[in-house]
């Protein structure tokens, strides 16, 4: 018999093992393959304002790492069950030699052939997500079919090497362990863990240090010492405290179960926990992991979703109409009404016309306001009623009746940490009868200007505003809203080709779509990464608790001889797995959740819709694991006799 | 007194076309309740899996077997599995203990899985324990203990539900003389006292010498029984040595 025939037998017998093995290598190929082909794709290259290069770069050595992590993973699960196999060959005398360069050549036979087919389903593949990446991005483009030679030939580089460095790794199998260790790679006793009071105390100080810095606003002083610092602070003892809470812990809590002995003598509940713990402290490290990729792919996917969620809403926060500019006289004012009104798309449209005052301003409060940043030391006063009137008609609610020399800021991007808390705040301004003091009474969170005609726009009472009139540099501004803006590239460009710089015309649609753009493209790549941490997640868990499972067939043989049924067998099964699944998951969410509401606050926004859409998302695919985690468990220990 | 177990034309083949091996040949056999039954023969005869048909742990290829007067070798897994549970006991050659439980929670198991109050259960292992003597090693983990303590604590779990029938396939095959003794006498007293029906396979003829009646396989075939009736231990000893030499077939370095 030669080795050859011998290695096609072994493939045939063990079919189930090479195949996820093969999958998963197949699956990082396509996954990478197609990634990079993205990158090298030139209608991509050209749809993106954004420097894209920057972003995939990033986003693609982050993946090699996990690529490689994947399958080094997945090889390491491979050939653990295969010891057995490996103890018998070497047991009939073959040599170890001999047995390392058949464990060698298989996995690079294997490994190329996966590079083959990897490449050629990335390539179909890629069609399609170059579809998907440009309709988030919002373009509609006839994609064409590709095959970018760039990509292939840094795919084939980067898989030969992982392939080429697990192959070695198959090879040093053979020398690494002794005949009796190959005989006996399952069952290596774990002694029983001991509850440490003292860990589990530690893992909940850093846990609650983590939160607690990352609870404190940006502007605290913990944060303006040294922000890389404290952002390192906060991931090592979050990282630590989820290490120790596995570890620690939930040891504690399965022995205090065990505690409870009417509990733990009812059924196959005994089974269940001493399993459990007999497991956690090998689990422990795994289940850290799991957690804190759980947390990192809830959060770029949570980001990113944000992002593209809140596009549209803050387009129109930042330009409530879909046009604003400066009048620069009737003639010009009717040219405008006439090209709107001769856009049939675009109808029903109307104008606004409001009378404001820009005015130069000086403040000197600790923080400046969003738009006096922006437009330097220029703001635009409002009358209330023409606020009211605005407000109105954007459909906003809450009119104001400011008397005297009240005023109330305008401010679309407030931010708890980086905006001045208006109420109570005064500012000076001239006139022509002397100094004006303003009592700010309060601030909205919402525009009736185009932002960046605006600069910092100010409410003030009608009768202030009469005063104002008689000093400063009166402007009209018209603002239109047509139908259909978020489509508008047509008019927009007519509009802005007749209108001359000093009328600052401002737009919808441009910032919308450069936004829709940029965003389109982080949601693209949140969502790939995430989607690809979550698959590997989750046959990470799979495999873990898949070796166990062989493992412990022998355990479950015996319960069945004595009388436990199926039933019985898989309930507790599926009690365990709830354990090892939703542990991780749930400290997963936290973590996520933690950094989210820091991230909410850092954009002054409320992202509590689009995060709880990703957290559901992403728990639906995790149970799906769970499911398959609990079938094939159930089936490999129950399988046989 | 009535039969609690009967077997009739059971057979057993092994294996598939071609390559077929009848392990049990239509054995007929019955067991009265409160009988203390012997099975012996040589290596390789059968009697493993005699006891396992018996027990419902393998399915027979012929026949039918009746246990306390219910038919046993057609019903379901799950039926099965409820049936070893209520009603069976059994200490197997391999002990099969589970490695992530104490000796005191393998003892456990059986009343765990028949939802007995934790006081009861905290009662019953004190008192099985004092009689089997373990009560040190109740905390230890199997892999702690040695392999005669590894057998008493399969014993103990297979008495602690009150089974009406017990198996046991070679329980004193790791023990030393003194160990296999004690085992062998709680075992006759759990019968005589409780009056459990036990059936034990045994190599040993000085371990067979404690049941009531020995039946003797070959190839997979009855050969013969031995009842104790009247007869003193010592010579029921010498009686089945008697059989087994006529039996032949590599007992003798066994003995
Ligand atoms: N699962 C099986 N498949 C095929 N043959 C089997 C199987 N189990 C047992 N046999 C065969 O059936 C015969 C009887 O086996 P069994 O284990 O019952 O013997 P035994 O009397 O218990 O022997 P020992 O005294 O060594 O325990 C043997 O020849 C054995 O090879
Ligand atoms: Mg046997």
């Amino acid at each position: 018999m030669t080795l050859f025939s011998i290695a096609r037998k072994n493939i045939k017998r063990n079919f189930y093992n090479y195949f996820l093995y093969f999958a998963s290598m197949i699956f990082s190929i396509v996954i990478f393959f197609t990634f990079v082909s993205l990158q090298y794709n030139d209608q991509v290259a050209e749809a993106s304002t954004m420097k894209i290069s920057t972003a995939f770069k990033g986003a693609s050595i982050v993946l090699i790492i996990f690529v490689g992590i994947f399958i080094w993973y997945s090889n390491a699960f491979f050939t653990r069950r295969r010891k057995k196999e490996v103890a018998l060959y070497s047991l009939l005398g073959v040599r170890k030699r001999q047995i390392g360069k058949m464990l060698f050549y298989e996995n690079f036979v294997m490994g190329l052939f996966a590079l083959i087919i990897g490449v050629v389903l990335g390539t179909l593949l890629s069609k399609f997500f170059v579809m998907l990446l440009m309709k988030m991005m919002g373009f509609a483009v006839d994609v064409a079919f590709m095959i970018s030679g760039k990509a292939i030939l840094e795919t084939v580089i980067v898989f030969a090497i992982i392939i080429l460095i697990t192959s070695f790794e198959g090879y040093r199998l053979i020398y690494r362990f002794k005949l009796i260790d190959l005989f006996h790679a399952e069952k290596k006793g774990e002694s029983a863990p001991k509850a440490s009071v003292f860990a589990a105390l530690l893992a909940i100080i850093f846990l609650a240090a983590g939160y607690f810095i990352s609870t404190q606003t940006l502007t605290s002083k913990l944060w303006l010492s040294n922000i890389l610092m404290t952002a390192l602070i906060i991931l090592a003892s979050v990282t630590l405290g989820t290490f120790l809470l596995f570890r620690s812990l939930t040891i504690y809590m399965i022995k205090l179960s065990k505690k409870n002995r009417s509990q733990y003598y009812k059924g196959i509940n005994i089974i269940g926990t001493s399993q459990l713990l007999y497991r956690i402290k090998g689990n422990a490290r795994i289940l850290t992991i799991i957690a804190l990729l759980s947390a990192v792919t809830l959060c770029a996917i949570g980001t990113s979703y944000s992002m593209f969620y809140n596009a549209k809403q803050l387009s129109n926060a930042m330009n409530p109409f879909s046009y604003a500019y400066i009048s620069q006289g009737k003639p010009l004012d009717q040219k405008v009404h006439g090209i709107i009104n001769h856009q049939s798309d675009h109808q029903p449209a109307s104008l606004y016309s409001t009378k404001v005052i820009k005015q130069e301003i000086n403040i000197d409060w600790d923080k400046a306001p969003n738009g006096y940043f922006m437009d330097r030391k220029r703001s635009t006063f409002l009358s209330n009623s023409a606020f009211n009137q605005l407000a109105k008609t954007l459909g906003q609610k809450g009119s104001l009746h400011l008397k005297g020399d009240a005023a109330v800021a305008l401010d679309n991007q407030y931010s708890k940490t980086f905006s001045p808390h208006y109420r109570g705040k005064t500012l000076d301004i001239k006139t022509n009868d002397g100094r004006e003091k303003l009592h700010f009474v309060g601030f909205k969170d919402y525009n009736v200007i185009n932002s960046n005609l605006a600069g910092f726009p100010v409410v003030v009472s009608d009768q202030l505003f009469q005063k104002l009139v008689r000093s400063g540099q009166v402007q009209t501004i018209k603002q239109w809203q047509v139908k259909n803006d978020t489509d508008s590239a047509e008019l927009t460009k007519r509009l802005a080709s007749i209108l001359p710089k000093k009328a600052e015309f401002t737009d919808f649609y441009r910032p919308y779509k450069d936004m829709m753009a940029g965003n389109g493209m982080l949601m693209f790549l949140g969502a790939f990464l995430g989607l690809v941490f979550l698959l590997a997640t989750g046959s990470i868990i799979y495999f873990k608790q898949l070796t166990e499972a062989a493992a412990d067939k022998e355990r479950y043989d015996i319960l069945k001889k004595i009388g436990v049924t199926k039933k019985e067998i898989r309930h507790s099964i599926a009690k365990q797995m709830l354990f090892i699944f939703s542990m991780p998951l749930g400290i997963g969410i936290l973590h996520s959740a933690f950094a989210l509401s820091a991230l909410s606050d850092l954009m002054g926004r409320n992202i509590l819709a689009p995060v709880l859409i990703s957290m559901g998302v992403y728990t639906v695919i995790y149970i799906m694991y769970y499911f398959l985690t609990v079938n094939s468990y159930f089936k490999l220990v129950t399988q046989g006799k | 007194m009535k039969a609690m177990l009967q077997a009739q034309h059971v057979k057993k083949v092994f294996g598939q076309k071609g390559n077929v091996f009848t392990a049990l040949d239509d054995i007929d056999l019955e067991i009265k309740e409160g009988e203390f039954v012997g099975v012996m023969g040589p290596s390789g005869s059968g009697k493993t899996t005699l006891l396992n048909i018996l027990s419902t742990i393998d399915q027979p290829t012929a026949g039918s077997i009746f246990i306390d007067g219910s038919r046993i070798d057609n019903l379901k897994e799950d039926q099965l599995s409820s049936f070893r549970r209520n009603k069976l006991g059994f200490i197997f050659q391999d002990y099969n203990l589970l490695d992530t439980l104490t000796i005191e929670e393998n003892i456990v198991l059986p009343l765990a899985l028949a939802k007995v109050s934790a006081k009861e259960i905290d009662r019953r292992v004190k008192n099985i324990a004092h009689k089997i003597g373990i009560e040190e090693i109740l905390a230890k983990f199997p892999y702690q203990v040695s392999g005669g303590q590894k057998q008493r604590t399969a014993a103990s779990r297979a008495i602690i539900a009150g089974p009406s029938l017990i198996f046991a396939d070679e329980p004193t095959g790791a023990l030393d003389s003194k160990s296999a003794t004690a085992l062998l006498q709680s075992l006759s007293q759990l019968n005589e006292r409780e009056h459990a029906t036990i059936m034990m396979v045994t190599h040993d003829a000085f371990a067979a010498s404690f049941c009531s009646r020995v039946l003797f396989i070959k190839d997979g075939a009855m050969f013969t029984e031995l009842v104790k009736g009247q007869t003193s231990r010592k010579d029921y000893f010498q009686k089945i040595l008697d059989v087994l030499s006529a039996l032949g077939g590599g007992m003798d370095d066994l003995i």
